[in-house]
């Protein structure tokens, strides 16, 4: 127990806040480590500046039962093969202290049950408000880009829609976390819900797109349908399906 | 004020360098001032269109090494009196050039009143395209009417908006604008070729000319005189009027048909 004196003059090396981050859950369904590089590839391929060396948290949830430390070791080197990092377990029924302590992971609780105690929060006894490190405001307005994106280049709005008002080129991509709207033709690549938003879309006044990503979920044109091919046409994630239709008429 | 043109395209072999000397003599000719420069370092051909390839004794890379000085390295043209030829070095390659150099040659230049300055570059979009495009005001991008001529062109209008000196420091942008090379009209009619429009659809840019394929341009490689100069050819007509549209001119495109045969051409060939 220190005197008030004694704390004035310390000067902090550390503070212990409560903050949130944003963090992407890789589901695992199957501990076939062969199976899971397969499918991250893939999905990692659709937007690989995003993906690449993003923190994970592996939820073993889906498997429905507890896998052995050596399934999940296999499980673990798959998804960093696929170039992701796991920064830890999320906790549920199946993960438990059995599992993060011999892989060294963390096993991260849901964030509305994480309550740390008063102590933890260091000297100032009241709760220190969380701090959000990467969540942007809601209602942002959309990103705008008011000229061509040409062949070769790459447009990104991070946590909100993006908007072209005029064409994308063949060999370009036009990514968004949220919703991608091209007010031109569109005859590159659109990939929207870069981060796993599933109700993302992608509007285009022209379509002749290279390929359709939502979420994750990518769909390559080799040929383009008669029915979609220069008409106005919107994309949205059905469940697990890629949806196109004509926009208006 | 001297305004730098780079002459650009992103893919090899569509008109480039042919395009570079006859704009250059075109402008020339109107009396302007005028410098064209070859940045294909290693592979210098810009002297052999203009006909001057037993002239250079020094280049590019002398002056930015200093090694001599400018108006040692610049080769007056021997038939338009204003016009001036810097030729590539032919022993060393891309790496020789540097920002800075290049830089210093342009300033150079414009201190001694040139009107133009046109840029040569070479294909790719490697270090010497860039170097060439870097400090550009304005930029024809010569396009052919085929897929990866365009393809390439997108590119290379990609690297102009954002890698340019103009593009960083909010001066307004380089000016773009296509010029179509190679057009064959015969093969456009039947489909087999883009047209004009497919052209201008997929890059969103008008054209400031459009160049029939013509065998004058092998002849006029093949003799050292740009093809402007060839008063006779509808290649030199063509590029003369998109020098004029250029300078601000408004000229109705032409060359777009199929010459039509005269009746005693058909009848006698021909």
């Amino acid at each position: 127990m220190t005197t008030q004196r004694a704390e004035a003059a310390a000067a902090p090396a550390i503070d212990i806040r409560f903050g949130q981050v944003g963090l992407i859950q890789v589901l695992i369904w199957t501990t076939d480590p062969g199976a899971i590089l397969d499918e991250l590839t893939g999905r990692v391929a659709t937007a690989p500046k995003f993906f690449q060396r993003t923190a994970v948290a592996v939820d073993v949830g889906p498997l429905g039962r507890e896998p052995s430390v050596e399934e999940m070791r296999g499980v673990l080197e798959a998804v960093r093969r696929a170039g992701m990092a796991p920064v830890g377990l999320a906790s549920g029924p199946a993960a438990a202290q059995a599992l993060s302590e011999p892989l060294d992971l963390p096993l991260l609780p849901p964030f509305r049950e994480f309550h740390p105690p008063a102590e933890a929060l260091g000297r100032s006894a009241r709760r220190v408000e969380p701090v959000p490190v990467d969540i942007e405001p809601e209602g942002v307005a959309a990103q705008v880009h008011t000229h061509p994106v040409r062949s070769g280049q790459r447009t990104y709005a991070r946590g909100r829609d993006l908007v072209v008002t005029a064409m994308v080129g063949a060999g370009a991509e036009v990514i968004a976390d949220g919703c991608v709207h091209v007010y031109g033709a569109l005859r590159g690549r659109a990939v929207a819900g870069a981060r796993g938003d599933t109700a993302a879309r992608v509007f285009c006044q022209e379509f002749h797109a290279e390929l359709v990503s939502i979420a994750g979920v990518f769909r390559v044109f080799e040929t383009l349908p008669p029915e979609l091919a220069g008409k106005p046409v919107q994309a949205w994630l059905d469940g697990d399906v890629l949806r196109f239709e004509r926009l208006g008429v | 004020m001297t305004e730098i043109i780079v002459v650009t395209s992103g893919k090899g072999g569509v008109g480039k360098t042919t395009t570079s000397a006859s704009m250059a003599c075109g402008l020339a000719r109107r009396g302007k001032r005028v410098a064209v420069i070859d940045f294909d370092i290693g592979l210098r051909n810009l002297d052999l269109i203009m006909g001057c390839e037993r002239r250079v004794v020094y280049d590019f890379v002398n002056v930015i090494n200093g090694d001599c000085t400018l108006k040692q390295a610049l080769i007056k043209d021997k038939r338009i009196e204003t016009l001036f030829v810097l030729a590539a070095s032919q022993t060393r390659d891309k790496d020789a050039l540097t920002e800075e150099g290049v830089r210093k040659v342009l300033d150079e230049l414009i201190a001694d009143g040139f009107d133009y300055i046109l840029c040569d570059s070479p294909a790719g979009i490697e270090k010497g395209a860039h170097l060439a495009m870097y400090f550009a005001d304005r930029a024809v991008v010569v396009v052919n009417p085929e897929v990866s001529s365009v393809r390439d062109s997108d590119r290379i209008l990609g690297l102009l908006s954002s890698k340019t000196h103009r593009s960083s420091n909010g001066n307004g942008g380089v000016k773009e604008h296509l010029l179509l090379t190679r057009y064959n009209p015969r093969r456009v009619a039947s489909g087999e070729m883009m047209s004009v429009g497919d052209v201008k659809e997929i890059l969103g840019l008008d054209v400031i000319g459009v160049v029939p394929e013509s065998p004058d341009v092998l002849a006029a490689s093949n003799s050292g005189v740009p093809v402007i100069l060839n008063d006779d050819s509808d290649a030199a007509a063509a590029y003369s009027d998109a020098v004029a549209r250029l300078l601000g001119e408004e000229l109705p495109l032409r060359f777009l048909e199929e010459p039509k045969r005269g009746f005693f051409a058909r009848m006698f060939g021909g």
